[in-house]
């Protein structure tokens, strides 16, 4: 569980002392519940709240503008299961309050919070349900946040939502292993196709049990296991896994953490771009690490630019941007993220303590997503950061490592860059909005729609490409007026790389490389965006 | 060995030969034996109700079992928040179970059925006795079969219901009024503990586990004895067999006190092929006299000290309740860390002074 290595330190510290590295300082904070794991703005305004939770009770500390909390006491009825296993919180209803999710041993309860937030209502299912890691996340892209909870014991369950906080129970599609084994589920679009995918974390019993899982998200509410193909079907014990752009290429990489070295030890991958992933973890220094643990997740701590990882052997893992980590201790072990007093630097929270990340000069933004057509928090939209340094991603995710839940926040360092040349955020929806050198060392309010590439509206709702794949010509078809208006294309990962004005109701894509693109038009003051392969 | 017949079937046999014949039969003892009136159709089971096995004569509610539904205990049972269990084992004709070794299930016969009832005594608010379920392990061509039972409020049938309820609960025992919310397990709770390698199994019926005498009506016998002339049991085990202690007996070592206990409560889960083989322990009997597989000085793989004032060192410290994480996780209610994790949701108190009993007797300290 907790060794800290002194050779990791000689040979890893000394090779990178000039890294930011972080530290913390502690406050307490006087929580009373027994489940005092969450940390995550709950009143839609964007600042991370600390919630703590018993059977009768949710506690919420609500962050004021100056860093102080505003304590709140809000009784509900007895919750029949408790967050024991993992707490998870989204907004079902889209009321602008966020709704938490308890992962109890033997049932799931949910608590609604009504249109003010001011009251809860308990909502628990008759089912038996040993739960593991749990998330909001919309599972069948109707807009709607859903949940899903890992079974230990059986095949794992979700909740579809029909909009109003109604939610209807599902056991079956993804990761059905009878006897269960389904411990950490990492909701991730690992194949930059626009639509969620899932990695799950598995532990326990015989090998057909345990080995991890990748669920590809076929476009249509169905999920197909594709570990095998894409490298990542280990027998690892593993509970969760850290998952992120660790080298910022713009594609989602991944350290599955060992909970036990019983059958192999952290792993550390790196993803291809091509739906596979390659073992890193050699000279990573996760490959001499010999702590355990059941948390794992990825943060920026330093603003550096790159994604650190910590798990809960008292360490973070400071990320030196080339697949090497080097391991800093810190005075907590397992926790919720977010930014408790709003100072761009991430903090941690957990049983009444909240450690306070003492920063340091580099530069950093926040993105707080509002979905319009997606659900309200943005869960599943993914962000694409653009600065000197290169390319951030990240994916609005409501449930991170094994237990807790943190900030829905979207927070991003950008070591010494004093500009930020463009974010992209891509909706559930399929909309794009793109903002162009927002202000820095602040948070970015992204409201679905409201930037550039919006495909949301009606009137050029009728436009489609053909052939689509294509090889030399992209065809538009239009029914309004078209020629002169502007067309640009976006590579996948939304670069700009070509533009010009539509002259035929075509464009020439011969040159293009094969792949995935998407045509944005400008058409009468309205955009729409589109994709397109060529082949 | 035949299966021997009841005192009565024998005089009414006697009646009918001696009234309608006047021919001498020999010993119809041995000609005739007797027939367990248990129905048994493999291809039905498990049933729909309890009583269609007719395990028991008389009223239901007495457990009252009819011939060859053989009771029988184990020296130190699993603790499920104060119930009491009666157990019984069932085999059809002519086949029998054999010996594996002192630690494993026997090999049962196709056909075996192990019946397992859960009741409170001096139950509130009229102090009587309350059967909550009966669970039946069924062993088919292809492997075992779970079916659960759970009796109706007026203790007359039990039905099969393999989706779990819990059932408020108050009795008083020692003069104490206790309460919990009893869980009845659902089929994937019953697998959590009930498997190895993925396959379901029994889990007490062990040669280690009932190697001792056991009050039958027609008075005290070793259960493997009665096995064997029940024809349940093949002769060919040892004479010899190396056997838990009960846990509760204060004659006994403390150590095998203990690690009785670990095999009962632990071990299913704490074995390689269990639920929880990847972590360091090993608590079966055979397995846990090795210090190192009972956690003794091991480092917790899992950090438990979310829930704790303390972060234990080890999963057992010598003579260090607070550092060793097995106190901590027996001797809580949170689902999070409790062990075992299924099974209770009340402390075992007594099990608790034998654990804090036996941490503090071991000797020396962790490295």
């Amino acid at each position: 569980m907790k060794k800290i290595t002194f050779c990791l330190f000689a040979i890893l510290g000394i090779t990178n002392f000039t890294l930011a590295q972080v530290s913390f300082t502690s406050q307490s904070i006087a929580t009373t519940g027994q489940y005092s794991i969450c940390a995550v703005d709950m009143n839609g305004d964007y600042l991370d709240d600390i919630v703590s939770v018993s059977a009768t009770n949710i506690q919420i500390f609500y962050q004021n503008l100056d860093g102080t909390f505003a304590e709140t006491n809000i009784t509900t009825t007895p919750a029949d299961y408790l967050p024991s296993w993992s707490i998870a919180a989204g907004d079902l209803t889209g009321n602008g309050h966020n709704d938490l999710l308890y992962g109890g041993g033997s049932g799931v309860t949910f608590m609604i919070a009504n249109g003010d937030g001011t009251a809860y209502t308990e909502v628990s299912g008759p089912e038996f349900v040993f739960s593991q890691r749990s998330n909001f996340v919309d599972i069948n892209n109707d807009g709607h946040l859903d949940a899903f909870v890992c079974h230990d014991v059986a095949p794992n369950v979700y909740y579809i939502n029909d909009g109003l906080g109604n939610l209807t129970f599902n056991q079956g599609g993804i990761g059905d292993y009878p006897s269960g084994g389904h411990y950490g589920s990492l909701w991730v679009d690992y194949n930059n196709d626009g639509d969620i995918d899932m990695f799950m974390a598995k532990c326990g019993g015989e090998p057909a049990r345990r080995t991890n899982q990748l669920f590809k998200n076929n476009g249509d509410g169905t999920f197909t296991n594709v570990a095998v193909e894409a490298g990542l079907d280990d027998l690892i014990q593993t509970w969760s896994a850290a998952v992120g752009d660790f080298d910022n290429d713009g594609h989602m990489d991944m350290l599955v953490g060992a909970s036990s070295f019983a059958d192999g030890g952290h792993k550390l991958m790196r993803n291809n771009g091509d739906g596979t992933f390659s073992d890193v973890t050699a000279g990573s220094g996760f490959d001499i690490f010999n702590g355990t643990s059941v948390e794992h997740a990825t943060y920026d701590f330093n603003n550096d630019g790159y994604l650190d990882i910590f798990g809960n052997s008292n360490s973070v893992f400071i990320n030196n941007g080339d697949f090497t980590f080097t391991l800093v201790a810190v005075p907590f072990s397992g926790a919720a993220v977010g930014d408790f007093n709003n100072d761009g630097s991430l903090d941690t929270f957990r049983n009444g303590t909240i450690f306070y990340n003492t920063g340091n000069a580099n530069n950093w933004i926040t993105i707080n997503t509002q979905g319009v057509q997606s659900n309200l928090n943005g869960i599943g939209a993914r962000i694409e950061v653009y600065s000197a340094l290169g390319t951030q991603i990240r994916d609005v995710r409501s449930g991170e490592g094994f237990k807790y839940m943190s900030s829905l926040n979207t927070h991003f360092g950008i070591g010494l860059d004093t500009q930020i040349d463009q974010i992209i955020i891509r909706w559930p929806s399929g909309i794009v909005d793109v903002i162009e050198n927002p202000q820095i060392n602040a948070s970015f309010l992204a409201i679905e729609g409201e930037h550039i590439l919006g495909t949301n509206d009606q009137t050029i709702s009728t436009v489609s490409l053909f052939p689509n794949p294509t090889n030399d010509q992209l065809n538009i078809n239009y029914k309004g007026a078209l020629i002169g208006s502007i067309a640009t294309i976006y590579d996948v990962s939304g670069r700009s790389i070509h533009s010009e004005i539509i002259k035929d109701n075509s464009i020439n894509v011969k040159n293009l490389s094969a792949g995935t693109y998407f045509l944005n038009l400008n058409v009468e003051g309205k955009s729409t965006t589109l994709r397109f392969i060529k082949k | 060995m035949k299966k021997t017949a009841s005192p009565i079937l024998v005089f009414i046999i006697f009646l009918f030969f001696s009234c309608s014949s006047d021919n001498y039969v020999e010993d119809p003892i041995e000609e005739i034996p007797e027939v367990s009136p248990v129905n048994f159709d493999i291809t039905a089971v498990p049933y729909a109700t309890l009583s269609e096995y007719n395990f028991y004569q008389g009223a239901m509610s007495n457990l009252n079992p009819v011939y060859g539904v053989v009771p029988y205990d184990l020296i130190t049972p699993l603790f499920t928040d104060y119930a009491h269990k009666k157990r019984f084992i069932w085999m059809p004709n002519n086949v029998k179970a054999n010996y594996v070794s002192d630690s494993e299930i026997f090999n049962f016969p196709i056909g075996t059925m192990i019946i397992k009832n859960f009741y409170y005594d001096n139950v509130q608010p009229n102090n009587e006795t309350k059967i909550l379920e009966t669970r039946v392990l069924i062993k088919k061509s292809d492997g075992w079969v779970f079916a659960e039972y759970i009796w109706n409020e007026d203790q007359t049938e039990a039905v099969l219901d393999m989706t779990g309820r819990n059932v408020p609960i108050a009795w008083t025992q020692n003069g104490e009024t206790k309460s919990v919310n009893y869980r009845i397990p659902s089929q994937f709770e019953c697998l959590t503990c009930h498997k190895s390698a993925g396959l379901k199994i029994p889990i007490g019926p062990k040669p280690q586990n009932i190697n001792t005498n056991f009050d039958y009506t027609e008075g005290p016998k070793n259960q493997l004895t009665k096995w064997e002339e029940m024809g349940y049991l093949d002769s060919n085990y040892p004479s010899s067999i190396t056997t838990t202690v009960k846990w509760d007996d204060p004659s006994q070592p403390l150590d095998l006190r203990m690690r009785s206990y670990f095999d009962s409560n632990c071990a299913h889960c704490h074995v390689t092929n269990g639920h929880c083989d990847y972590r360091p322990i090993r608590l079966s009997f055979n397995e846990s006299s090795n210090p190192i597989n009972l956690g003794i000085c091991v480092e917790p793989q899992e950090d438990i000290s979310l829930w704790l004032d303390v972060n234990p060192t080890h999963i057992i410290a010598p003579g260090d309740i607070e550092n060793s994480v097995i106190y901590h996780r027996m001797n809580t209610t949170e689902d999070a860390i409790k062990m075992p994790l299924m099974g209770r949701s009340l402390v075992h108190e007594e099990a608790i002074n034998l654990v804090v009993e036996w941490i503090n007797s071991l000797p020396n300290t962790c490295q």
